[in-house]
């Protein structure tokens, strides 16, 4: 009894002070949450809508779809579908990751209505070495995307960046984020396509 | 084994390629401040790996089972910086009681430890990485206590020659450990890349 | 404990300045050294930080100040710890939802502000001991210090990285039809060490001088 007691007479600014800062966290959490989750989808809704510019708004299609990302990795994504004004498809976008040459690069993929060709992809976050690395975020490297088939892409150290097709050359002095770009493109899309196609998405409309 | 090469992988990656110190920039003031000598940058060192290793396993599992996924992940950093400060409590107290000799020769930085930002930049590091599996993040605690002691011993060894060499009076000290520092970076960043 | 009308005149104003330049944490007391090398590759990063530290500082040197009486001794570290966990929980959420860009860059920086030694030496030294006004002069001379000192060392990375100050370009790219090549060694780990090493050497020079003149 006097054991508690003494506890308590020891500890109890403690256990107040604790109550205190959970409620103040708390409350602070829940008056911004929603603004951080609004934070979170406006990125995306902002660099996908500028690689399709005709898209009024973004639906889901597909929720938890399963990507294998090999090593017996998996990675559970949802598929947006790009609605125009009118109802019609015009796009389909999806966020994707991988490791690159620092950490992870979180990527969005734009592709158009009936999963021929690519729209582009922008960078979510990123954390690759300013000036070498980084250089995946200029629309020089990005432009190569932009009308390239949608199926694996290969990464080649010269050739013409201007030509629109399956190959891209990499960023000089930074064939390793330009590499883990392209790779990030073949894990992921083959199997949203196939996800895709086999649900029927591709093709009713647009 | 597949699990191995990750867990091989793994552990290198936080040794040489995020060496925390040297690329993370985490661990900073022990670094200067210990570094004199040999013996006790590896006493520094090895209390560190103690602690990083119980600190990263259980900062770990109070993440997964409590923590992702429940309105309490606001509270993440307020659990994690008081299970390593309890950690690094218990440590001393059961160090002083049952290895007496081994808290003689690396128990007195246990309390500097606590606000070391390598602990709980590691843990945080870990719930930033997503790693998936409890002995993933066991390899990969023990890799940066490892990796710390590396860094610290290597930077004593220079720093026992730098005091017989002729540097100039503004620099003594503080600003050449922090330029010889910054040169050892640049030659760990030969590592980056080598882990995919 | 010190009545107020007894406080000398000065005090404040001495508590202020030595923040600024005699005990400034990052140049002399050599404190919190993690987060000014990790965040100052460039300003806005770094002014960013500044002010989170300030306001972790000036809340936590406020409640421990109002609570130094009632500390007891063997707690007061677990106390100040949770004080200062709590504030930069709510100084993290008030990134993310403000401020989502820097939230990125700065990253698992921000939450190792618990671990500033800045904060809990001056909470230890000055907060627990001192009255409210005292604490919060203090608060706001270290962090105010503290800030300067990483937008220095960011401004001087940042010019030589890629010749803008606060993404305001200055000096004019040579792939843009200018003169200055950029020195991209400024932003990686490289830059800060020896960029700050050599700023610290400066200092002493400087401090050693005014010791010779006066």
């Amino acid at each position: 009894m006097f054991k508690i007691k003494f506890f308590f007479q020891q500890s109890w600014l403690l256990i107040v002070a604790s109550f205190f800062f959970g409620l103040l966290i708390a409350v602070a959490n829940a008056a911004w949450q929603g603004k951080i989750l609004q934070n979170e989808e406006d990125k995306f809704n902002n660099l996908a809508g500028e690689m399709l510019p005709e898209a009024a708004s973004f639906e889901t299609a597909l929720e938890e779809v399963e990507v294998d990302l090999g090593k017996g990795k998996q990675k559970a994504i949802t598929i947006k579908k790009a609605v125009a004004d009118d109802g019609r498809c015009v796009g389909w976008a999806f966020k994707c990751e991988g490791s690159g040459f620092a950490d992870k690069i979180k990527l969005v993929l734009a592709v158009d209505a009936g999963f021929e060709k690519l729209k582009g992809f922008g960078v979510l976050a990123s954390n690759e070495t300013p000036g070498f690395g980084d250089q995946i975020k200029l629309p020089f490297y990005r432009n190569q995307f932009i009308g390239a088939p949608a199926e694996k892409l290969v990464l080649s150290k010269t050739g013409d960046s201007e030509k629109v097709d399956s190959e891209i050359v990499a960023i000089s002095g930074a064939t390793i984020s330009s590499e883990a770009v392209v790779h990030i493109v073949n894990t992921f899309l083959p199997q949203i396509k196939n996800q895709i196609q086999t649900k029927g998405l591709v093709g009713n409309d647009g | 084994m597949d699990t191995f090469n990750t867990l091989l992988l793994g552990f290198i990656s936080v040794v040489l390629v995020n060496n925390l110190v040297l690329t993370k920039f985490l661990g900073i003031c022990p670094f200067l401040g210990v570094s004199g000598r040999i013996d006790m940058a590896l006493g520094m060192g090895l209390a560190v790996t103690f602690v990083v290793t119980l600190s990263g396993t259980l900062t770990w599992l109070i993440d997964h089972l409590l923590l992702i996924g429940t309105p309490l992940e606001v509270t993440r950093y307020v659990c994690f910086i008081l299970v390593i400060a309890g950690a690094v409590q218990l440590v001393e107290m059961y160090l002083r009681k049952f290895f007496p000799s081994l808290y003689d020769s690396f128990g007195i930085f246990l309390p500097l430890i606590t606000t070391n930002c390598a602990i709980l930049g590691l843990c945080l590091f870990i719930n930033l990485w997503e790693v998936d599996s409890l002995l993933d993040a066991v390899v990969r605690s023990f890799g940066a206590g490892i990796g710390f002691t590396m860094a610290i011993c290597i930077m004593a060894g220079i720093r026992e020659n730098l005091n017989l060499a002729d540097v100039p009076g503004c620099l003594k000290g503080a600003p050449i450990t922090l330029i010889t520092a910054g040169l050892l970076t640049l030659a760990f960043m030969g590592f980056a890349g080598m882990i995919r | 404990m010190t009545d107020k009308s007894t406080v000398p005149a000065g005090l404040y104003k001495d508590t202020l300045l030595a923040g600024l330049w005699r005990e400034n944490p990052v140049f002399r007391l050599l404190l919190g050294m993690c987060p000014t090398l990790a965040v100052t590759a460039a300003v806005k990063p770094a002014f960013t930080m500044g002010c989170c530290v300030i306001f972790v500082l000036l809340c936590s040197n406020i409640v421990v100040s109002l609570m130094r009486n009632l500390l007891k001794p063997h707690l007061r570290i677990l106390m100040f710890t949770l004080t200062i966990a709590a504030f930069v929980t709510i100084a993290d959420l008030f990134l993310k939802a403000f401020q989502p860009m820097m939230s990125e860059v700065l990253g698992p920086y921000v939450p190792l502000i618990i671990v500033n030694c800045i904060i809990i030496c001056r909470a230890e030294a000055c907060a627990s001991k001192n009255g409210l006004i005292v604490s919060i002069v203090d608060a706001v001379g270290m962090g105010i210090g503290f800030t300067l000192s990483l937008c220095v060392l960011a401004s001087v990375r940042e010019l030589l990285s890629t010749g803008a100050i606060f993404e305001v370009q200055i000096l004019s790219l040579l792939k843009e039809g200018g003169w200055f090549v950029p020195w991209a060694a400024m932003s990686m780990p490289v830059g800060a060490f020896i960029t700050l090493g050599l700023l610290l050497g400066l200092v002493n020079l400087v401090s050693k001088k005014g010791q010779l003149k006066g």
